[in-house]
């Protein structure tokens, strides 16, 4: 390993390129300051929050963290398998991220469902303003995470990346991890904690 | 100067300049009727002077970043521009038009104007900086498209660099987003609503492109420092611009008529605003302590580096003061708005402008650099200008906090004209300093004309 | 590829995300649209004196000295609740109508603009649909 073949394996942390750790900084930022926004307005309103908060579908919620969860998991894997240059089985560990984001989307499409049906939307009231900002706002997120994805499962396919080369890939690969850490604060501070 | 065609960015910096002198006259105009109220009543109002110092503003810029583009565009594409006749034609076309129309303000009752121009075809006329008659916006629409053939042709022809590429990005969104100044609803909300993708989206997101090229291009000339590390730069800057930028629009829709949640949107987004400013400050000062060579021309440097400190401290911090929506809340439509205002556009587009055109008037004038005398002298026009719009800033912010706290927060309210004239001691100091700020713009103007010993164009 | 920072991952990350950040934007102003007709009394724009109103508002620059809605110049008083703060349309109209021509010595002074019996109505019908507008109750007082 020397570092004209491994000029990043001389800086292996952040993985991934620099440019998106920018933008994942400002990405973390705006979530924060919703995070913050929303914690300083729950306790304003502590009794319509408690209240609203129950009106939530926390086993939906639950599901997803979990789908997120095994969606990191499996882009983990698939970093794993390129760097052993297994490209087939990197290329399938990416789809099966894909796939799990594709199942939260469903998730959050039926729980969605249930919310406007029962004629709620972003002015209901507070809660669900920020509820609907934030998960709406993350759901976002989640799609472009799978587009990017794609794209990272597109090259690999085609093999576009190798044990030697495989920056794209944890480029793409943080960014999702980045999408997954967003959702692990957003459900317990949004649907559990009371 | 790499290439003859050039040349034309010369005609559009003179005549940005010489807006300029006319923008700050109108201005210390308009500081004077704030306390003296009946000065060239009736025969200037203050909405009529507003409405020329604005304008002014707006047309001058806009008159830089067409030089800039001209200067800049051959360079970075490698090529002679497209059609250097076209661009000395649409110079005069928009500088009559500009003419006529602050003629038109200032001769005719604006009314009367209107009708004359056409507004009656498509009313588009009287809502706060799009003022302009009809046929000047079609005019403006008119040069804006054959400008934007006339670089992009010159572009596609040449190499494509990052800088040429963002600028150009930049140029097509400020043409396409004017066109929403034609969009002017009965319904006071949408009105509202869409007139704000014009002036925001222009200063808050695609200006800031074009800002942030102009920059990387005068940075890569005077600090010599790779191309490959200025254009990783630009890119994250303005990726953070845009990201911010754009959601950041939501700070205008918190108190009229538009659904509440933009007040979490928009405190959230641009809370976040002033980070591409940040990273634009560390990146001139960056670029600067790492340069490879000592470029002759101080003056530009010390543009490039006051462009990051302003635009940080104007856009950024200032903007931040008052973007939350329960700051908002109070300081909406104040003097405060007015101070970061000021602050802003000399830090960031003013500063951007003086930049380029420090660094490319000597070399259309066939020289590396002009001589130390007159960049000692442009450098007191830097200082002086620099320093007097902190001081209006400053004055202006003191204004709006008393005017704040009378008009809005006491327990006995004062009405709005009571709440001026306790305020009136701030607003003659802001004066003095615009007084300070026009003997900058004249030692900026005359540096100019100093010669003296000079180094042959490099 | 080895590079720990490239100017195409940049490039890529800057249409990306702009794009994305476009399109939640395009979005909340469809949701905006879709929301509005409750909070901007768009029934009272029926009436065609608003209409005639709002284009006398901006044919003569009402906007370059005062603000609306907090928009605009910061010369003289906001207007978007200026109907409630003189209490009616007709002391609106009185005060436009009372304004001296050659100012008054010393002190801002709205122009005399001559205006018709018609057009004042005009422009106190826009000022008091204006009035009506829900802004999440700004201004915080009265005095705008």
């Amino acid at each position: 390993m020397n570092a004209q073949h491994h000029g990043h394996a001389l800086r292996p942390y952040p993985p991934g390129d620099l440019a998106i750790w920018v933008f994942i900084l400002a990405e973390l930022a705006a979530f924060f300051a919703l995070f913050v926004a929303y914690a300083f307005t729950r306790l304003k309103h502590l009794a319509l929050f408690d209240e609203m908060q129950r009106t939530l579908d926390s086993d939906a919620g639950m599901l997803n963290t979990l789908l997120l969860i095994t969606g990191s998991w499996c882009v983990a894997r698939a970093v794993a398998a390129i760097k052993a240059n297994h490209v087939n089985s990197s290329a399938r560990w990416l789809l099966a991220a894909i796939g799990s984001g594709v199942g939260f989307l469903i998730v959050k499409y039926f729980e969605y469902g249930a919310k406007f049906a029962a004629g709620i939307d972003l002015e209901t009231n507070l809660f669900y303003t920020f509820y609907l900002s934030l998960t709406m706002f993350h759901a976002m997120h989640v799609v472009l995470g799978m587009v990017i994805l794609f794209f990272v499962w597109n090259k690999t396919r085609r093999g576009g990346y190798s044990s030697h080369d495989h920056h794209g890939m944890e480029t793409g690969a943080s960014y999702w991890h980045m999408v997954d850490l967003v959702w692990i604060v957003l459900f317990p501070l949004v649907y559990v904690m009371r | 100067m790499q290439y003859k065609s050039q040349a034309v960015a010369k005609p559009y910096f003179i005549a940005a300049i010489a807006l300029f002198v006319a923008q700050i006259l109108f201005g210390l105009i308009m500081g004077l009727q704030y306390v003296m109220g009946d000065f060239l009543f009736p025969e200037i109002p203050f909405n009529v002077a507003r409405m020329v110092h604005t304008n002014a503003l707006i047309v001058w810029l806009l008159m830089g970043f067409m030089g800039a583009a001209y200067y800049l565009v051959p360079e970075e594409s490698e090529t002679e521009l497209f059609s250097p006749k076209l661009a000395i034609a649409l110079f005069w076309i928009f500088l009559v038009a500009a003419g006529l129309t602050v003629v038109g303000y200032l001769t005719v009752p604006y009314a009367t104007l209107a009708k004359v121009t056409g507004n009656d075809l498509l009313p588009t006329m009287g809502r706060e900086f799009l003022e302009q008659p009809l046929i000047t916006k079609l005019g403006i629409v008119v040069v804006a498209l054959a400008f934007l053939f006339n670089i992009t042709m010159t572009v596609l022809k040449g190499r494509k660099t990052a800088i040429n590429t963002v600028l150009l990005i930049g140029l097509w969104g400020l043409a396409i987003m004017f066109l929403f100044s034609f969009v002017n609803p009965h319904n006071v909300v949408r009105d509202k609503f869409y007139w704000w993708w014009v002036v925001h989206l222009w200063v808050e997101g695609v200006w800031e492109l074009i800002l942030g090229s102009i920059l990387a291009f005068v940075l890569i000339k005077v600090t010599g420092v790779d191309r490959e590390v200025i254009e990783k730069w630009l890119y994250v800057i303005i990726t953070l611009t845009l990201v911010t930028g754009i959601l950041g629009t939501g700070h205008h829709y918190f108190w009229i008529g538009t659904p509440e949640y933009w007040q979490l949107i928009g405190s959230i987004f641009s809370a976040l605003e002033p980070i591409p400013f940040f990273a634009m400050t560390l990146f001139a000062f960056n670029m600067v302590n790492k340069r490879r060579r000592d470029h002759p021309n101080k003056a530009a440097t010390l543009w490039c580096l006051g462009t990051g400190v302003m635009a940080f401290l104007g856009a950024g911090v200032w903007g931040f003061l008052h973007t939350l929506a329960p700051v908002n809340y109070y300081t909406h439509g104040t003097q405060i708005t007015a101070a970061h205002g000021h602050m802003a556009f000399y830090g960031a587009y003013v500063m951007v402008n003086l930049a380029i055109i420090s660094y490319a008037m000597p070399l259309m004038r066939g020289r590396a650099a002009n001589s130390n005398k007159a960049q000692v002298a442009e450098m007191w026009g830097f200082w002086l200008m620099t320093v007097a719009i902190v001081f209006i800033t400053l004055f202006l912010t003191a204004a709006g906090i008393l005017q704040v706290w009378l008009q809005r927060i006491s327990d006995n309210p004062l009405p709005f004209m009571v709440a001026q004239d306790q305020v009136s001691l701030f607003y003659w100091m802001r004066e003095w300093s615009g007084v300070v700020f026009l003997i900058g713009l004249i030692v900026y103007i005359w540096s100019f004309f100093i010669p003296g010993e000079q180094k042959a164009a490099a | 590829m080895s590079e720990a920072f490239t100017t195409s991952t940049a490039r890529n990350i800057f249409y990306g995300g702009t794009l994305f950040f476009l399109l939640v934007f395009l979005a909340l102003t469809y949701q905006t649209e879709q929301s509005i007709p409750s909070r901007d009394k768009r029934e009272m724009l029926a009436d065609p004196k608003v209409v005639a109103g709002k284009k006398l508002w901006e044919t003569n620059n009402c906007i370059g000295c005062h603000t609306l809605l907090g928009e605009g110049a910061y010369f003289a008083p906001e207007l978007g609740n200026v109907v409630k703060r003189l209490g009616s349309k007709e002391a609106v109209k009185a005060f436009i109508q009372s304004r001296p021509v050659e100012g008054i010595p010393g002190r801002r002074s709205m122009p005399q603009f001559n205006f018709t019996d018609a057009q004042l109505e005009e422009i106190a019908s826009f000022l008091d649909y204006v009035s009506q507008i829900n802004t999440a109750k700004w201004p915080p007082n009265i005095q705008g």
